[in-house]
């Protein structure tokens, strides 16, 4: 309330306003606020309307407070006012006077006066039917800088303004000025200071600021989420240190950190930060983030000294978890890749998840007759890998439990088991021991991946966290499914390798005859060296049967290529040739019979050189004994006959390639053999498995020269051992032989000595 | 060894023809190379492919059929394909197989196709 009444104009009433409004001025920091009272003061001892204009630095005037005895009054004016604002550039007084910075004293003004600085007509009607009569119009200067004017104005009955009041209105307006400009000041820093916190508090990154002593003494939102605080009270309300104690700090190579190793502290002790990574975690939920924290100084302008620490915490948990889990998979890639022995593999693999993912991996399979094996098991800690041996000897699960590694291995689904506790504990184990055992292991965090093949789960990976440990979370979950599926292949190809191997050995052996039968009057042998690792099925093959009156045939051939296609082609000839020849087909047609198989054989182009041979019984001549022979050749080297001499030729005649072109011409070409000849028919992996320029070729016809004298599987022996040296050990193609001769020194059906050399294998001749 | 240093093809216009000239042997291991050379030849101003086998010191099976590929290819887009003579090796190879009576052999690459 003002202390001065219209008309009492007691001494010293002027410094009582002053006075007044020094102490109404310094209420309020507000500038809407400030004007309103600087306004409010004049009336009604100084002033019957009281206008503070404020200049926005536009070319208008913006803000605008009035003040009367008359609320109608200071209302009209105010809401003219912001219809018609002031042009600055104009001639209304207040104008004038922040243009200049000087007061006007305006002691009479008429109407016509009056409408020479009306804003609008509207404006001068208002002023003339108000009475304005007389008005003084200071200006609002602060800091060298005008804000605005002040005017005061007496309406027609009241007294004119003198130049005494237009100093007393001058020091107001100067007190007035002060006020308001500290109070757009502080506006102004406000709305800087919210703008800043604003900024902070919206920051994706999180922000904390810490001083000397330690103390939080702001954190944004981000910040609070990051470290799994609360509130921004509980951060700043801790001590110093207490903060850091809720966490487990640690470098990237898993030393624990301490408060002193924080760049903040760093930074205060003057010493050189960088930003440093960090893998924290919660120990209250065990939840773990990777963290950059940069820690920047600010400084004290006067003093220099570094004041607080503004710490940038950035969240790299995903990137660092990624990379994490790249750089496992690589490394269980390669000790996946390492090995065909899958047990020992699943070791290296169980060992490398318990170190980087989880403090404990087993590895469970589906064995035989769907019993869950365990194959793999490791424990950081020593004394909790006997421990979890011990529950895998005494609780083996089975098949049919309901829930664990027996229902990833039905369902193939991966399962993760976030907290587990006595009570989920005591829900699975089935005993009083059990549980014992199970509480003793401590897991917290449970995830079961299926070891999933292409087309089946053949068992599971397990990962468990204990209570101490890092949290298992999604990511984990997914980095484990992706190293199931890798060892599942792995697994499946380790299997399918094995499998393979002995399938290629039976395979192999159905694809021959497993010895051969007594030819009378002949002695039969033959060879087969596949090439290769043992789990190639090579295209060589042979065979020796009983042919139409009283003949037999032998027959050799190549497949082209190797692998299952060329087995199952040469499983095709063999049996084609066989069904043939058991039917009586000539042996030219026996091999269009073939061709014509070959050709409706998918896949296409799978080719077949064969070399059958008609033997007749053997005839007693004057010489001694021979036999006649004949020869079809479908693209196959011609057979030899070696004579005693040692020299050999070569007899039959080229015929066409099975499978390939159209049409098959083949040739009968008739020969003889006497008693003191061999018949040797071979592939061309004895001729070409030193090949030409890398490797001296071998002379065939010398091995044999030197062998002749030898008996006929002695022989065949020789030549092969002659075939691989000269591929220098490593033949790349099979090679198989089979020779024959007339029985030496005995007559044809006479009996004698068994004259089939055996192959050596284990099984009884089955074949006759 | 590897494939590619034991078998070589290049690419060479001729007479109207593209000449593929393959140099070592000709096998399991280098016969899809023979296919990958025909594959990338621009084939637009040949009437025919010749394949030069003279410096084809040794074929297998293998690689008689990749021969075959290439002629059904080469027919098939109606052009015409000859060889020229291999190693002893090869020849004898493409007699024992009687191949040699499904190839139109050149005596050089750029002699008159039939």
């Amino acid at each position: 309330m003002p202390a001065v009444e219209r008309g009492e104009r007691r001494p010293g009433w002027a410094v009582a306003l002053l006075v007044e409004t020094g102490a109404t001025l310094s209420r309020s920091l507000d500038p809407a606020t400030t004007m309103s009272e600087v306004a409010k003061l004049t009336i009604p001892a100084l002033a019957d309307l009281c206008v503070v204009d404020l200049a926005n630095g536009d070319d208008a005037i913006g803000e605008i407070a009035a003040a009367s005895a008359d609320p109608d009054l200071a209302a009209g004016l105010e809401e003219l006012r912001s219809r018609f604002p002031l042009d600055i550039q104009g001639p209304h007084p207040v104008a004038r006077v922040i243009r200049t910075g000087e007061p006007e004293l305006l002691a009479e003004m008429g109407p016509e006066s009056l409408r020479s600085f009306a804003q609008a007509s509207e404006h001068a009607r208002f002023m003339i039917a108000n009475g304005y009569r007389s008005a003084i119009v200071a200006p609002l200067t602060a800091r060298g800088r005008t804000l605005g004017a002040l005017s005061t104005i007496r309406l027609a009955g009241g007294e004119t303004y003198d130049p005494d009041d237009l100093e007393l209105v001058c020091e107001l307006a100067r007190r007035a000025a002060l006020a308001i400009d500290n109070a757009r000041l502080f506006s102004d820093l406000q709305t800087a200071e919210r703008r800043l916190q604003a900024v902070l508090e919206n920051l994706a990154e999180a922000i904390t600021l810490v001083d000397r002593s330690g103390r939080t003494v702001f954190a944004n939102e981000a910040a609070l989420t990051l470290l799994g605080l609360e509130s921004a009270d509980a951060l700043v309300d801790a001590k110093p240190g207490e903060v850091m104690s809720r966490f487990l700090v640690l470098s990237e190579s898993g030393e624990e950190l301490s408060l002193e190793e924080m760049p903040a502290r760093r930074l205060f002790r003057g010493e050189p930060v960088e930003p440093l990574l960090v893998r924290n975690i919660v120990r209250a939920t065990g939840e773990e983030r990777w963290i950059i924290v940069r820690a920047s100084p600010i400084v004290d302008p006067r003093s220099s000294r570094v004041m607080y620490a503004a710490n940038v915490f950035e969240d790299v948990t995903e990137v660092k978890r990624a990379q994490l889990a790249e750089g496992f998979m690589a490394q269980a890639s390669r000790v996946l890749a390492s090995s065909m022995d899958y047990t020992e593999t699943l070791g290296r693999v169980a060992k490398l998840a318990a170190g980087d993912l989880a403090d404990w991996c087993a590895v469970d399979v589906l064995g035989e007759r769907d019993r869950i094996e365990r194959v793999a098991v490791y424990h950081r800690d020593p004394e909790k890998l006997a421990l979890a041996e011990q529950l895998d000897r005494s609780y083996r699960p089975a098949l049919e439990d309901p829930v664990g590694v027996p229902e990833v291995i039905r369902t193939g689904q991966a399962r993760l088991f976030n907290d587990i506790g006595e009570h989920d504990l005591a829900k699975y184990a089935r005993d009083a021991e059990h549980l014992r055992l199970l509480t003793e292991m401590g897991a917290r965090d449970v995830i079961i991946v299926p070891l999933a093949a292409a087309t089946r789960t053949l068992g599971a990976i397990t990962l468990v966290s204990s209570r101490h440990g890092r949290r298992l979370g999604d990511a984990d979950l997914g980095v484990a499914v992706r190293l199931g599926r890798r060892a599942g292949i792995a697994v499946e190809s380790a299997r399918l390798y094995t499998e393979r191997s002995r399938i290629a050995r039976v395979l192999q052996r159905a694809l021959l005859p497993d010895s051969l039968p007594e030819v009378p009057g002949f002695e039969v042998a033959a060879r087969h060296r596949p090439a290769g690792e043992l789990n190639e099925v090579g295209g060589d093959f042979y065979d020796v049967f009983p042919y139409r009156n009283d003949t037999w045939m032998l027959l050799i051939g190549d497949v082209c290529g190797k692998g299952p296609e060329a087995a199952s082609v040469t499983a095709l000839a063999r049996h084609t040739l066989r069904t043939a020849a058991m039917l009586g087909t000539p042996p030219a047609a026996m091999l269009e019979l073939l061709h014509d198989a070959l050709r409706s054989q998918e896949p296409e182009g799978q080719m077949c050189t064969v070399c059958l041979v008609v033997v007749d019984s053997p005839e007693t001549h004057v010489e001694g004994k021979r036999a006649r022979l004949r020869i079809a050749l479908a693209g196959h080297p011609r057979p030899l006959i070696v004579e005693p001499a040692g020299r050999s030729r070569a007899v039959g005649e080229p015929g066409t390639i099975l499978g390939m072109v159209d049409p098959v011409v083949v040739n009968e070409a008739t020969v003889e053999l006497d008693d003191a000849e061999t018949l040797l028919l071979y592939t061309d992996g004895v001729t070409d498995a030193a090949r030409s320029r890398t490797q001296a070729a071998l002379d065939l016809e010398s091995v044999i020269a030197l062998a002749r004298e030898l008996a006929l599987g002695e022989m065949l022996a020789a030549v092969e051992a002659a075939a691989v040296t000269s591929a220098g050990g490593q033949p790349q193609d099979d090679i198989a032989l089979v020779a024959l001769r007339i029985a030496r020194g005995r007559s044809a059906g006479a009996g004698g000595p068994p004259a089939a050399a055996r192959r050596g294998l284990e099984s009884p001749p089955n074949e006759r | 060894m590897s494939a590619d240093e034991r078998f070589r093809v290049a690419a060479r216009p001729g007479r109207e023809r593209l000449i593929l000239e393959l140099q070592g042997e000709l096998d399991m291991a280098s016969a899809d190379l023979l296919g990958d050379a025909l594959a990338g030849a621009n084939l637009a101003n040949s009437d025919a492919v010749v394949l030069d086998l003279g410096g084809v010191s040794f074929a297998d099976s293998t690689g008689l059929k990749a021969i075959f590929r290439v002629r059904k290819l080469v027919n098939e887009g109606g052009r015409k394909f000859a060889v020229t003579r291999g190693s002893p090796q090869v020849q004898r190879l493409l007699g024992l197989t009687r191949l040699d009576e499904h190839l139109q052999t050149l005596q050089t690459p750029d002699d008159e196709l039939d």
